[in-house]
């Protein structure tokens, strides 16, 4: 009976995987938790402002031309660039043969991940300072990066709007569905400032706000596109994404603005990346800093840089 | 079968330093990923742990559920497609292997337009207040999707091997049907039963595309080893989840040994020549 005995030695080598997961797994009490809800920072008076901003340039750059020759430039850019980009792709091949631009869109925190581990780029477009900061510590970045463009934050529902949320306080309500970026995802980091903007006592939205918000969320997202995806599915009830986001997403959701007072400044700096193409990199920095850039990006919902 | 293996030296240079070549190519990563894992548990943070922990709770749990419901469901279309004969079973037969090769990026799509809000039976289950997305029920639905042709499968091969003869005199002798299939059918088909619960508690453990499409990402909700993996990586915790990958690269070579120990490769190439 070599089978039995066989399965028996199995059914033991399974068991022990079994067990050392049984082993690792945590006790019951620690599940369910998101994360990035400590709460600390600016009041809504004070400022809902984003982040203290390195170098704010769009006045002074120039226009720089492109390359006669043309060239291949590889951008990881922001998951919220991706229209606003895609269609600047568009207008820059059109006017610079030879020119082929690639983008990988991802949360910015993958993005830096990537080039960490190898991946090669020209230029680096960040949704947040942090994780351009991340890029510079890990010794990616080339040069000083530069602020060029800003969004807000907007909360998106389903068209038919099922969980019938009509404002900002209304993301408490027990049981609304919420999704989230991850808190390390830039939009994720900027939707907790701002529902802790909310949670503040001078905002008067009541003073569990911020944990009944917690309590809601159902999913943390890669990135501000999957955040949208969720709710233009109508899986979600709500979702926090940018105003630009919100600009693209079509009929299939509706807008919710959170108001200025408890929103956020999200700015977006850019750099070239160590070992790019120097020229190429500055040239099309330089054209989204000049003002043909800021108007394709203006178009897409995003705002100039303060 | 009676035909025997030809000795080491019987393969030119060529042939061992392609095989040589591929068997590296294998290896390296995974040996890479456990010399960089010993290095990466001295740099876990306490909440890398806990993303962990519960990563693995929620990957028991949910994957302890889905195997009853395969072995349960799964045990019977098997016996089914071993022993049936009617119109429609090479259908029937397609179709269970169909999730096999599918993409699991697609089969998520395709659950959430069945199950999803809007989806084709989700809106009428909405309609109940029942609401399956970003819920541990999705979790266990994907991975009963993707996992459970793999059961039926080998399961089916080891229904398959059973000698119909020791049925038949065992029917002859007077055992009822239920009887015959208790004593004799079951636990002669056990090995395969066995084997492709191993194999489907494997997939079922490795889930991730249409986890993360259908039921989203919460820790300790819907935030399996493999989503936890995914998005440690992308938050820049490459500690734990190269921890997370070391401790499910571990667990999938207890399920190969085991899986070889119950001859379930064996079982499976038998069974596949044979139908």
């Amino acid at each position: 009976m070599r089978t039995s005995r066989g399965a028996r030695g199995a059914v033991m080598v399974v068991l022990l995987g079994l067990g050392l997961l049984l082993g690792l797994a945590g006790p019951p009490g620690a599940l369910a938790q998101g994360t990035g809800w400590a709460c600390a920072g600016p009041e809504p008076a004070t400022a809902p402002e984003g982040e203290a901003s390195p170098e704010t340039a769009a006045a002074t750059a120039g226009p720089i031309a492109f390359p006669a020759e043309g060239g291949e430039l590889t951008v990881f850019a922001a998951a919220s660039l991706t229209d606003a980009f895609t269609a600047i792709e568009v207008d820059l091949e059109a006017a610079n043969p030879g020119l082929k631009i690639t983008y990988n869109f991802a949360g910015s925190q993958t993005l830096v991940t990537q080039m960490t581990e190898g991946a090669t780029a020209d230029v680096f477009a960040s949704a947040n300072l942090a994780q351009m900061m991340a890029a510079v510590e890990a010794g990616l970045i080339a040069g000083e990066p530069e602020m060029f463009v800003s969004n807000r934050l907007a909360i998106v529902v389903p068209s038919d709007n099922p969980a019938g949320l009509t404002s900002a306080a209304g993301l408490a309500t027990d049981g609304l569905r919420l999704v989230l970026a991850q808190a390390e995802v830039p939009v994720g980091v900027y939707a907790r400032q701002a529902i802790c903007l909310m949670g503040h006592d001078s905002a008067g939205y009541g003073e569990d706000f911020v944990a009944r918000v917690a309590a809601n969320v159902v999913s943390e997202e890669d990135d501000v596109r999957e955040v949208l995806t969720k709710v233009q599915l109508g899986e979600a009830d709500a979702g926090i994404v940018y105003v630009s986001d919100a600009a693209v997403a079509g009929d299939a959701v509706r807008l919710i603005e959170i108001p200025d007072l408890v929103n956020v400044l999200a700015t977006y700096p850019i750099a070239p990346v160590v070992g790019g193409d120097p020229g190429l990199s500055a040239a099309f920095i330089g054209y989204l800093l000049g003002r043909d850039g800021q108007d394709t990006l203006a178009a897409y919902g995003f705002g100039p840089v303060p | 079968m009676a035909r025997r293996d030809l000795g080491a030296n019987r393969f030119g240079p060529a042939v061992w330093a392609a095989a040589t070549l591929l068997v590296l190519f294998l290896a390296v990563p995974l040996a890479a990923m456990v010399i960089r894992a010993a290095a990466a548990s001295r740099g876990l943070t306490a909440a890398g742990l806990d993303t962990l922990r519960q990563a693995i709770t929620l990957s028991l749990v949910t994957t302890a559920i889905a195997m009853v419901v395969i072995v349960l469901l799964g045990t019977p279309l098997a016996y089914i497609l071993a022993r049936g004969s009617f119109p429609g079973r090479q259908v029937l037969d397609s179709l269970v292997d169909l999730p096999i090769v599918l993409p699991p990026a697609v089969a998520g799509i395709a659950l959430l337009m069945a199950f999803g809000r809007r989806g084709v039976v989700g809106q009428w289950l909405a309609e109940w207040g029942i609401t399956i997305g970003f819920s541990p029920a999705a979790v266990i639905m994907a991975q009963v999707f993707i996992a459970a042709p793999f059961f039926v499968r080998a399961a089916q091969s080891g229904f398959a091997r059973v000698d119909r003869d020791l049925e038949d005199a065992a029917a002859d002798l007077g055992a009822s049907p239920v009887r015959v299939f208790t004593t004799i059918t079951l636990p002669l088909a056990l090995p395969g039963l066995a084997a492709g619960a191993v194999l489907a508690w494997a997939r079922a453990l490795g889930e991730f595309g249409a986890t993360i499409m259908f039921a989203g990402n919460f820790p300790g909700i819907t935030q399996t080893m493999p989503l936890a993996i995914y998005a440690r990586y992308g938050a820049g915790d490459l500690q734990a989840a190269l921890l997370m990958s070391f401790v499910l690269l571990v667990v999938s070579l207890l399920i190969l040994v085991g899986f070889r120990l119950t001859g379930g490769d064996r079982q499976e190439g038998g069974g596949r020549s044979s139908r």
